[in-house]
């Protein structure tokens, strides 16, 4: 038990929940329990379904006790959250770790250290039919180099460099030796498909180059949407590969998984896959919720764990 | 186009990922194939609906003329259809047709529903249009009811219908980038590059450049339809003998 505890522990440090210093003066903290509390003075932001997501507000109150003075709904991880927080609309936002605008506004995520938040592991999602053994070692190969921090590398030349991220994608994989030219996937047809921001869309891409660079023939879907849109693509074949997250898919597939740490996400999620899917070795690359709070704020209350927030003021 | 580059170049600081919406131009010289691939489907997306909801609506805006009962009705439901949010019809469109999830047809089968939605009454009023003393003149040089609707009423009718066809265009356009949200490849896609590269601080040029791309289109368009009416109705052009 403990063992499993020091690994989601570590997998959990990818989750950043980030809070801000600035304007929590006119929260009001009447609401529910925990009054008295760090958190009970602050206002948490972050997309719709946090407030019932098992590892949202819930899970934040099981784990640590923690609950927030007040919940605002922004957007999932994108702009309207980071501004929210820059700007003190909220005090803490529920962002991603590989999110570049954490380091950008010197946002401090929280660690996770009762793993709240599960894994999220990179890995290609890819219909059965298509994963020939060439298919399999091209990806399984990417999935080998990609890190935590080397994908946060990437993600600021694309979202503060503003550079395209099929560029973007193709000099990480030459700089990984990945982008000679071979035949491992010559013949196979595929269509890569990508979520809606800007992460998933790079990783499609570099899906797609290196496949392209060992003969596949492949066709561009990016921006689909969300997983309410593209998992029944990836069912009825519009789809043939995406880059996904472990953590979310199981939690998509199967609501009621309870597996936090990396291995046992992955166990998990092979039970709850639609028939014609599998996914693939995953990487050691995690684009997790965490909860963020601005440089201030973790200094005015002492905050460097998400338990900190349980403290009575 | 040199020039014109370099005018809005100078409007703008040297860096190339600039967030200035000037930087519009420079962002479509940079992704040129790209951005006129989406621009070709915008095109084909906002222009086929029309005509289909045209051919669909001829005929139930003729039944509504021709049967004044049916005109309040008809014109009340097709109009409801306008009031669906487009982005729920994208979505239900699949499911309802059973067209696999991400087929590029839902976008132009949806659009066809708010184009007929529009065009419906307009064909109706504009049969409505043509003064009972042409009418008459056509049966009485002995013009059968088919012949009379082709060769008379329509082509009279013509104004108004354009005047209709103009908004149905025009929305279209607008409506089509909204389909870019759920990764339809066309010029909506550029405002969510907009929305997803705005952290952390506002990125204009993709959102500026689908803005002006799409008033561009709008405009063109517009002015197609305006040319084809002309040349459609020679007589309103004719000078009164003096």
């Amino acid at each position: 038990m403990k063992h499993k505890i020091l690994i989601a522990g570590a997998a959990a440090t990818a989750l950043a929940l980030t809070l801000s210093a600035c304007g929590s003066s006119s929260s009001d903290s009447s609401s529910g329990g925990g009054s008295g509390t760090v958190a009970s003075k602050l206002i948490l932001g972050g997309p719709p379904e946090f407030k019932k997501r098992a590892d949202g507000i819930p899970g934040l109150a099981k784990h640590y006790g923690v609950s927030f003075g007040k919940y605002t709904v922004t957007d999932t991880g994108g702009p309207v959250t980071v501004n929210a927080l820059k700007n003190g609309q909220v005090d803490a936002a529920d962002l991603f770790t590989t999110d570049p605008s954490i380091e950008a506004n010197h946002f401090v995520i929280l660690t996770d250290p009762k793993a709240n938040f599960a894994a999220q592991n990179v890995l290609p999602i890819i219909s059965k039919a298509k994963a020939t053994d060439g298919v399999k070692t091209t990806l399984n190969a990417i999935s080998a180099k990609l890190d935590t921090a080397g994908l946060g590398a990437l993600m600021v030349k694309v979202v503060t460099q503003k550079q395209d991220p099929d560029a973007v994608a193709k000099a990480w994989l030459s700089d990984q030796g990945l982008s000679t030219a071979g035949t491992a996937a010559s013949g196979v047809k595929l269509t890569v498909g990508s979520a809606n921001f800007p992460e998933n869309v790079l990783l499609a891409q570099i899906y797609a180059e290196a496949l392209k660079a060992q003969g596949a023939k492949i066709s561009l879907k990016l921006n689909i949407g969300s997983r309410e849109k593209y998992v029944p693509a990836l069912k009825d074949g519009s789809v043939d590969l995406m880059p996904e997250y472990n953590g979310s898919i199981l939690q998509y597939l199967d609501p009621n998984a309870t597996a936090t740490a990396p291995d046992e996400v992955f166990t998990a999620l092979q039970k709850v896959l639609p028939k014609n899917l599998i996914v693939l070795t995953q990487s050691a690359a995690q684009d997790s919720d965490a909860i963020v709070v601005t440089k201030a704020t973790a200094a005015k209350y002492g905050l460097t764990s998400i338990a900190d927030l349980a403290k009575k003021q | 186009m040199s020039l014109l580059h370099a005018v809005f170049a100078t409007a703008d600081s040297p860096s190339s990922a600039s967030s200035s919406p000037w930087h519009f131009f420079g962002y479509f010289l940079d992704h040129r194939s790209q951005d006129l691939s989406w621009l070709w489907t915008h095109t084909w997306l906002s222009v086929v609906p029309v005509i289909v909801g045209l051919l669909i609506a001829l005929p139930l805006g003729w039944l509504s003329r021709r049967y004044g009962w049916l005109y309040p009705p008809m014109v009340s439901i097709t109009g409801l259809l306008y009031t669906i949010p487009s982005i729920a019809l994208f979505v239900l469109v699949p499911p309802l047709l059973g067209l696999s999830s991400l087929d590029p047809l839902q976008v132009p089968i949806a659009l066809t529903v708010y184009s007929v939605a529009l065009l419906v009454r307009v064909v109706a009023d504009g049969l409505a249009s043509v003064p009972e003393e042409v009418n008459q003149a056509a049966t009485a040089i002995g013009y059968g009811r088919a012949r009379r609707l082709f060769a008379v009423e329509l082509p009279v009718a013509v104004p108004v219908i354009a005047a209709g066809l103009r908004v149905a265009t025009v929305s279209n356009v607008s409506m089509v980038a909204i389909a870019g949200t759920i990764g339809m490849s066309n010029l909506g896609q550029l405002f969510q590059i907009g929305k997803d590269l705005s952290t952390p601080t506002a990125y204009y040029p993709p959102i500026v450049l689908g803005i002006v791309l799409c008033v561009l289109l709008a405009l063109v368009l517009d002015a197609l339809i305006i040319l084809a009416t002309r040349l459609m109705t020679p007589w309103r052009r004719a000078v009164p003998a003096k």
